[in-house]
């Protein structure tokens, strides 16, 4: 692919958000768009994440992030003219403990308050949705039949292939050593294979992204941790059609279209290593979460197991903003284990914002400048 | 969490050697295989081996299997066997490697040294319907006729004329199986010409700078079309049907290193020796302080130098581990290391010398 020295915009990072952000930004009429990717596209965090889309959420700033993505991924294979592998059969939260299901209750009331339609059901219910599930040792369940799951490979790059039709250009294998700044305004980057002159440049950088904000001279607090997941053979369809997820339970569990079943959890002491190894102490740990709550899963074989980076802030609420003293230079990272679920909003709001156009939804409280304020907006519904 | 001195993964000439070696100078050894029986692909070479008398040319591969197992069989104390049982993954950050027993039974162990024996996998060609019942891999149909004894079927098309195509077509017309025809997309034979005589005495049509196009059938194999290529291996039009329940292909095997890789050792991608291959000392050592290769895994080649390949890492691994005397340890090092170049010496050991020598440094930096 030829190389040209100038764009309008450089979106860095080749995953969900950064292909998300090119196509919306075309959509808008930019025209001259460029996106680096150090490997290939969906090679980081989006090709190794558990897939989950929800609007069950604990803030109103996720509840309306979460609403609207499930809004765009229920169109987004006409959209994108491909299909992105929804499976809109719920999320099915899980409660061992009263207090956590009193906090579900109240981020249901918030959720029920913004138009989503979350509701408490019954074991017995909770089974006919999930007809695998043991868990008679819930305390209580909320479920929200608009979320659910989706491809992160065929979403991204159904966005990708949406992008390149609107002129984008993408460039692969290619990776970001300087961010040039000038007179407190974003200049363009110096790459592996060249520099792009550019007077916007996003930083869609995953578990990366501290590291690119750093090139261009701002300091947010983000850092990446290392999550692990596995992916079991396939068994018979619709032994577990939602997604099961509980924070005490500390699981995230769903069946894929081939009858595979995926999971992860997050155990306490992730690495911070950047190093995307696996152990045998999560293989073991969630097996036997596997097998407690999906007894048809004992004797299945694991296929594969691996891990990926999240990208966490301190309050696991993304950054979502334009930075304050370097002009032009924005950035999408954060999303502490949510980046593909919101991307489709994230993509179109930081969109809007880049052309200075109003976004339809506020961002402004997803500033970095926040976690400085102290004024953080935690998040009390993550795993 | 199960311990061990040694694990050597894999039960095959290179596995055995070297676990054999390592317990002979003292080392406590775990040898896992993931077949029900040891031996690895000996035990179904029914041909007689080429090479020395040391390493035992004119005896049938399944009997020089059985040697070593009687010889395993006087070190039942050093070494603990498992059958069945696969080693499905390595845990760098603390080295522990998982196995599963069967479908079932699984468990962790961790060693000081390893050694991975864990052979070759064979190479498949992708063509349309590929997936049908009716096409396997040359080794597949080895193990089923000389282990099991079942014939695959009635009619093989043989793909590739290297010496496991050679071998297996005529073991397969031993066993009264017909061969259509042997498929060999270069302009000659690959194989000894001894075996490739045998087989046109027979009558077989060898079809040389043809390639397989695609098998015929809906539900199994019903046979195949194949297609004559020029010298840049692009059809020339030419296409013959032929029919058969049997598509075999013997087109090559490559390295089994997928511990290797998740272990971190570097891996160099050799075309000599088929694929990629971890850098190894001249003991075999790979990058990685406490895993060593040998065998297949370590680069394609004949059984003989797996053997001895499995001895040198053996004596590596017990010289690691400071068993034996130092004088003892060099002198074995240096008989299998005269007897490997002599069995390197021919045409064919050229071209694994030149391989060998991208991926061996003289030693590790310590």
């Amino acid at each position: 692919m030829t190389w040209k020295r100038t764009a309008d915009v450089v979106v860095v990072g080749g995953g969900v958000q950064g292909c998300s952000i090119a196509y919306n930004l075309a959509k808008l009429g930019v025209k001259d768009i460029v996106v680096l990717e150090k490997g290939s596209i969906c090679s980081g965090s989006t090709g190794r994440c558990g897939a989950g889309i929800r609007a069950q959420w604990g803030t109103e700033m996720n509840c309306r992030f979460g609403l609207a993505s499930v809004e765009k991924f229920e169109q987004l294979h006409e959209e994108l003219g491909m299909d992105c592998g929804l499976n809109q059969s719920g999320y099915l939260m899980v409660a061992y403990k009263e207090s956590e299901f009193q906090q579900l209750q109240k981020s249901m009331k918030l959720q029920n308050s913004l138009g989503i339609d979350t509701r408490i059901v019954s074991y017995a219910e909770a089974r006919e949705i999930c007809p695998g599930l043991s868990a008679a040792d819930a305390v209580g369940f909320t479920f929200h039949n608009r979320d659910g799951h989706a491809d992160p490979f065929l979403t991204t790059f159904a966005y990708m292939e949406a992008a390149k039709r609107l002129g984008v250009t993408f460039h692969r294998f290619t990776e970001v050593t300087d961010v040039k700044t000038v007179g407190g305004k974003i200049a363009g980057v110096v790459t592996t294979k060249g520099d792009i002159d550019a007077p916007v440049v996003v930083d869609a950088a995953g578990g990366y992204s501290q590291f690119i904000a750093k090139m261009a001279g701002v300091d947010i607090p983000n850092f990446s941790e290392r999550h692990e997941i596995l992916i079991t053979e396939p068994v018979e369809a619709g032994v577990c059609p939602p997604m099961l997820m509980s924070f005490s339970g500390n699981y995230y569990i769903q069946q894929r279209p081939h009858g595979s079943i995926i999971g992860g959890c997050s155990p306490e002491g992730h690495p911070q290593d950047y190093e995307m190894g696996t152990s045998w102490d999560f293989l073991e740990m969630m097996s036997r979460t596997f097998v407690k709550l999906l007894p048809r899963t004992k004797g299945v074989r694991v296929v594969r197991q691996w891990s990926g980076l999240y990208n966490i802030t301190p309050d696991k609420q993304p950054v979502l903003c334009e930075a304050d003293n370097v002009r032009g230079f924005f950035l999408s990272c954060g999303y502490s284990g949510h980046g593909f679920m919101f991307a489709p909003i994230s993509g179109e709001l930081l969109a809007q914002k880049i052309l200075g156009q109003d976004p339809w939804i506020a961002i402004d409280q997803l500033h970095y400048s926040r976690f400085e304020r102290g004024d953080l907006l935690i998040e009390p519904a993550v795993v | 969490m199960r311990q061990t001195e040694v694990l050597v993964i894999g039960g095959g000439p290179a596995g055995l050697s070297a676990a054999l070696e390592a317990a002979s100078l003292g080392c406590d050894v775990t040898l896992v295989d993931s077949d029900l029986a040891l031996g690895g692909q000996l035990i179904k070479q029914t041909h007689k081996f080429f090479g020395s008398k040391e390493e035992r040319a004119g005896t049938r591969g399944f009997k020089i299997s059985e040697m070593l197992l009687e010889e395993l069989h006087g070190y039942k104390d050093k070494i603990k066997v498992h059958t069945n049982c696969t080693a499905t993954g390595y845990y760098k950050e603390d080295g522990v490697i998982s196995c599963v027993i069967g479908e079932e039974k699984y468990f962790r162990i961790q060693a000081k040294k390893i050694v991975m024996a864990t052979g070759a996998q064979e190479r498949l060609l992708p063509f349309p319907k590929n997936h049908l019942p009716g096409v396997y891999g040359a080794g597949a149909v080895q193990t089923l006729m000389n282990v099991y004894g079942v014939a695959p079927g009635e009619k093989v098309i043989m793909v590739g004329a290297g010496n496991i195509g050679l071998i297996v077509s005529y073991q397969l017309m031993q066993a009264g199986v017909e061969i259509a025809g042997i498929v060999e997309a270069m302009d000659k034979i690959g194989g000894y010409w001894v075996h490739a005589a045998k087989i046109r005495r027979m009558g077989v049509p060898i079809y040389l700078r043809h390639t397989i196009k695609e098998a015929i059938g809906d539900q199994i194999v019903k046979g195949a079309v194949i297609q004559e290529i020029n010298d840049k291996f692009q059809p020339t039009g030419t296409e013959i049907k032929i029919d058969a329940d049997i598509i075999c292909m013997a087109v090559g095997l490559t390295p089994t290193c997928e511990i290797l890789w998740q272990a971190g050792c570097k891996m160099i991608y050799v075309p000599q020796l088929c694929g990629h291959v971890a850098q190894r000392d001249m003991n075999m050592r790979t990058s990685h302080p406490d895993i060593w290769v040998a065998g297949d895994a370590a680069g394609i080649e004949e059984a003989s130098a797996a053997m001895v390949e499995g001895r040198i890492a053996g004596v590596g691994v017990a010289k690691s581990l400071g068993h034996g005397n130092a004088s003892e340890q060099a002198k074995r090092l240096e008989d299998y290391k005269g007897r490997i170049a002599d069995l390197r010496g021919g045409e064919v050991g050229q071209k694994i010398c030149q391989g060998l020598k991208v991926c061996t440094v003289n030693q590790w930096e310590v």
